[in-house]
């Protein structure tokens, strides 16, 4: 991150590029919440935090994580705000307000989104809140332009001096490519927040969103905005390539230009369209565009997320219409691109050859069948699962197992996190209801006061410990306020697991590894004055009693803590609390008492059916001795 | 396998045919057989799918398809059988001679002077009993001493999952075991003594005594505890009886005092599956044993029993126990058995009713064959509009 000289050539993540970017740029507060494809920036810019004297947090949310990014930005230094698409969604109501004022050093808000949710609940495009907000809006095309265009929205920033968004993609944010290293800054800057002169006074007055103020600011918000326009103009990272009068223009950005330019290759199209590839797209630079759309008759528009191009293209040309003539638009809208999910070179090939009447197949039929039959021969099925010994499973094993039992067809509401999985066969279909972070607690508080409508079923809800700092807590003090009959579990398995185990409040060190205060979920609970117990995931019998109790008191809320490190954490990896063993002579297999419990339902993948013997053993390398197993096995032919 | 196979004779047939139909008793006989059936509070409970098509738990619920009258055939002389009240050696009146018993119990005291004398005796080494720690809810224990078994006496309006605790116990220890069952849970223990599977041909050669208990039906848990915190708040509960009179109510005695409840507000917690009761007077079992109803009236007959003897077990039993003079006995009035064959078959005809109710069909009786020669003869009374 720091070795790499200026014009040094060298294979780097997008997210990383982005993370050079930020200190090519001088960076020096840097803030995010874990969300893949988003991590890696944070925690590469924490590793060399202190060479480079930057400020990294973790922070509890994406709100804060942003308002703590503006302080940076108001008391004149640079600053960085990392999240994925959804934590746009969190942060909206800071965001709005700071576009509204305007920043003072640099504040880039870097959106990592994840179209095709490939590891998420939802397909969010930040991208609109751009237009609605009124700030600028940069898609970098490749792993250069990550960088490039990460330390240019410092600039860009400074410059009109309000936020700016940049945006990427998983494919951009996980995937490599070279990058040519630019310089990097040694300067110091010096924090202060000035507030002597008056409101407007943008760099000297104290900073308030008044009512009688809007007016103003928003006039300035829009000044800012034409002066991105104006910048955006000239911008070298919006680059026409193709013919004079294509038959065909394409209008792209982010990776999506690789799609289309991969596509072009093969269909050998390059002398028949036009690719118009956008690197700042809102504001649009509406000159730029009108001289483009005078060029061809037919439009294709490829984005990923929502039409958000397509429509503000769209727009553009009707309000040009006069100069540019009619258009024939392509795009997500006709069916020209699917309308949702990722898209990719195949589907661009098809797109243009149903634009331009071509039948040019680069994958036939025949090899199509032939290499699904390949696969689904030869690829061993993989199920989506908990790790062996994960607390998770032995979690879902307990609350499915209580609800059951206690038969009044009681539900668990989930959220976010590893645990989302507990919606699967791997947390045997336990969670019901599974939106956004801290939902389940949210709607678990709002089904707890349906009693008086005739709703007997007990409710449940689960949240991970980071999540509960994240966005429980508001919605369990809803609970507690209005008396909601309701269990919320917490599943503490000491860190933000799913991105990466991120520290959180509860943790004992920051994202620099500074030690830092240790926030205690159960005190926390305690102090709201409503029963906590304290379980472990591990201890079956215990905890399901534990929980069988809580579902029997009911009319408040109520909190059950199950601590258990996950089992990839750096507290626990590589330890095995016990060995395990089989005694085949004492395995039921599929006999009736058992049929195979412990690899047809719980079945944990350190546990292996070995089709032969037909009895069960232990996969040595897979297993980490966490125990469970034995408690689940009937025959006890597993031993601890 | 389809999940909604009507015809599995596995747990799956268990869902389909029993639980979902709102028959299944809690009787237990399904659970501590494998990790997938559990019992908790007084329900049976299918904790884990299991995919098998053939499994204990169907082979021995009560509540799936039973041919009676084989069980009849195995169990009992056929020259003994009357069709109301199944195998009939006689019907007697009885109290324990033991004043101390009958003061614990709830009405002569019977059931625990004949356990007391079956484990004096080393008839049984141990018997399985419903515990009265929690009369709303009882749990099932073996008892082994004497001494303990008039601590487990009185009556519990709640099932016990005696079957399940039968299942655990004769699978661990060598003894001979005895059980106090309800209906159901007697026919369960039939099922598996006539017909066991391989892996539980012996441990059922442990099971050497089944006293009866009648019952005319028992109380769902959450509904009776819920009424029950209604009337009695927090006090502890100490008993409950029903006692026979135009007001009908049930007596609770707490510390408190006596709450009377209306006999309609206990109607309303009766379990549904109690609706699908072939069996008031615990057919299958040696000894049948429950509450006197005589010409002294209420006062006198609570503090005796009527009990009926159904095996030459049963009559060796009752032998033994006039003998040791464990029990007292009176004369039983004349027009008792008539009696308690009217309410059997009423009861009888009530579920038949039901069962067919439920499926719309006289033919199809859902877990009783519609050809067996009890349910042709109930049938064919009149009970006129109930």
């Amino acid at each position: 991150m720091l070795e790499a000289k200026k014009d040094f050539e060298a294979l780097l993540m997008g997210n990383d590029a982005i993370a050079r970017g930020a200190l090519e740029a001088g960076v020096n507060v840097v803030t995010g919440y874990p969300g893949t494809p988003s991590s890696e920036i944070v925690e590469q810019l924490a590793k060399v935090a202190e060479e480079s004297n930057l400020y990294v947090e973790w922070s509890v949310n994406e709100k804060v994580a942003l308002e703590v990014a503006a302080a940076g930005s108001y008391a004149r230094l640079k600053s960085m705000c990392v999240m994925k698409q959804v934590g746009v969604n969190v942060a909206a109501d800071s965001l709005l307000h700071i576009a509204e004022y305007g920043t003072r050093g640099g504040l880039v808000l870097v959106s990592c989104e994840d179209p095709g949710a490939l590891s998420s609940t939802n397909e969010g495009d930040s991208r609109p809140y751009a237009k609605m907000m009124e700030f600028p809006l940069l898609e970098p095309g490749d792993f250069q332009e990550a960088k490039d265009m990460a330390k240019w929205a410092f600039e860009l920033s400074e410059d009109i001096r309000n936020i700016v968004m940049l945006r990427s993609v998983t494919r951009l944010s996980h995937a490599s490519g070279n990058v040519i290293m630019g310089e990097l800054p040694k300067d110091r800057p010096k924090a202060a927040f000035e507030f002597s002169s008056i409101p407007m006074d943008q760099m000297k007055g104290p900073i308030l969103a008044f009512p009688t103020l809007v007016d103003p600011l928003r006039r300035r918000q829009l000044e800012k905005l034409s002066k991105a326009e104006k910048i955006f103009e000239g911008s070298p990272f919006n680059k026409y390539t193709g013919p004079a009068k294509p038959e065909l223009l394409i209008i792209t950005s982010s990776v999506c230009k690789l799609y289309v330019q991969e596509a072009l290759d093969i269909l050998g199209l390059w002398e028949r369209v036009g690719l118009l590839k956008l690197g700042t797209t809102w504001p649009l630079p509406s000159k730029l565009l009108e001289q483009h759309l005078g060029i061809c008759e037919k439009i294709f528009i490829v984005e990923e997320g929502t039409p958000f191009l397509e429509d503000n293209i769209k727009a553009l040309a009707a309000e040009k219409a006069k100069q540019v003539g009619i258009k024939t638009f392509f795009g997500r809208k006709d069916g020209t691109l699917p309308p949702v999910n990722e898209l990719n070179p195949d589907l661009l090939i098809k797109g243009i050859n149903f634009i331009l009447g071509e039948s040019y197949q680069f994958v036939s039929d025949e090899y199509k069948a032939k290499a699904l039959e390949i696969i689904a021969a030869g690829a061993p099925v993989r199920e989506l699962t908990f790790c062996p010994g994960c607390p998770h499973r032995a979690s879902f094993w307990l609350i499915n197992s209580a609800l059951k039992l206690d038969n009044r067809a009681g539900f668990l509401c989930g959220d976010i996190g590893c645990y989302s999985l507990g919606a699967g066969p791997c947390g045997f279909s336990t969670i019901k209801i599974l939106q956004a972070m801290g939902s389940g607690m949210g709607m678990a508080s709002g089904f707890g006061k349906l009693d008086k409508f005739g709703m007997t079923q007990p409710i449940m809800a689960v949240c991970g410990d980071s999540t509960f700092f994240h966005a429980v807590i508001p919605a369990l003090v809803n609970a507690v306020h209005n008396r909601s009959d309701m269990i919320l579990v917490v599943l503490d398995n000491s860190g933000t697991a799913m991105t990466g185990f991120q520290p959180h409040p509860g943790s004992p060190s920051g994202a620099i590894g500074t030690r830092l205060p240790v926030l205690d979920i159960e005190k926390l609970c305690n102090s709201l004055n409503v029963r906590v117990e304290m379980g472990d995931p591990f201890d079956l019998k215990g905890t399901r009693e534990t929980m069988l109790d809580l579902l029997e008191d009911g009319g408040n809320p109520r909190v059950l803590i199950l601590k258990q490190p996950c089992a990839l954490s750096p507290i626990k990896k590589g330890q095995k609390m016990y060995e395990m063993a089989i005694d085949a002579n004492l395995c039921l297999a599929d006999l009736c008492g058992c049929n195979k419990l412990c690899t047809r339902v719980f079945k944990c993948p350190g546990l292996i059916w070995d089709t032969q013997k037909e009895k069960v053993r232990i996969d040595e390398v897979l297993c980490t001795g966490c125990g469970v197993c034995a408690d689940i096995c009937p025959a006890k032919a597993i031993k601890a | 396998m389809d999940k909604n196979d009507k015809s599995s004779k596995g747990q799956q047939g268990i869902n389909i045919n029993v639980l979902k139909q709102g028959l299944c008793t809690g009787c237990s006989a399904c659970v501590n057989l494998c990790p997938s059936m559990e019992y908790y509070k007084d329900k049976t409970i299918l904790l884990h799918d299991c995919n098998l098509d053939k499994g204990r738990c169907f082979t021995y619920c009560p509540r799936a398809p039973t041919d009676f009258e084989m069980l009849r055939r195995e169990l009992f002389d056929p020259e003994d059988m009357v069709l109301e009240l199944g195998s009939f050696k006689g019907l007697y009146m009885t109290r324990a001679t033991n004043e101390n018993i009958r003061t614990g119990a709830q009405h002569g005291g019977t059931v625990t002077a004949l356990i007391q004398l079956a484990l004096a005796q080393g008839i049984i080494d141990e018997a399985v009993l419903a515990d009265n720690n929690d009369l709303l809810l009882p749990s099932a224990q073996p008892i082994a001493d004497e001494d303990e078994v008039l601590e487990k006496a009185r009556s519990k309006f709640v099932v016990s999952p005696t079957v399940s605790a039968f299942n655990r116990i004769s699978r661990a220890g060598e003894g001979k075991i005895g059980v106090v069952a309800t209906p159901c849970q007697a026919q369960a223990l039939t099922k598996m003594k006539v017909n066991p599977v391989l892996e539980d041909k012996l441990r059922m050669e442990k099971l050497k005594l089944v006293i009866g208990l009648f019952c005319g039906w028992a109380l769902d848990w959450r509904k009776f505890q819920k009424l029950m915190k209604e009337k009695a708040g927090d006090f502890k509960i100490k008993g409950m009886d029903i006692p026979p009179s135009n007001h009908a109510c049930m007596e609770v005695y707490t510390i408190k005092g006596t709450i009377k409840v209306p006999i309609e507000e206990i109607s309303n917690c009766v379990r549904d599956d109690c609706s699908y009761c072939f069996d008031m007077t615990c057919e299958f079992a040696d000894i049948s044993v429950g509450s006197a109803r005589s010409k002294e009236g209420w006062d006198v007959d609570k503090g005796w029993n009527q009990l009926i003897v159904r095996t030459s077990k049963g009559a060796q039993l009752l032998a033994l126990a006039r003998e040791k003079g464990v029990l007292e006995f009176k004369k039983v009035p004349d027009n008792n058995i008539e009696k308690l064959k009217k309410a059997s078959a009423r009861k009888k005809h009530a579920c038949l009713m039901n069962l067919a109710q439920k499926t719309g069909n006289w033919d199809d009786l859902i877990y009783i064959d519609s050809g067996d020669p009890v349910v042709r003869h109930i049938r064919g009374m009149n009970f006129g509009q109930q």
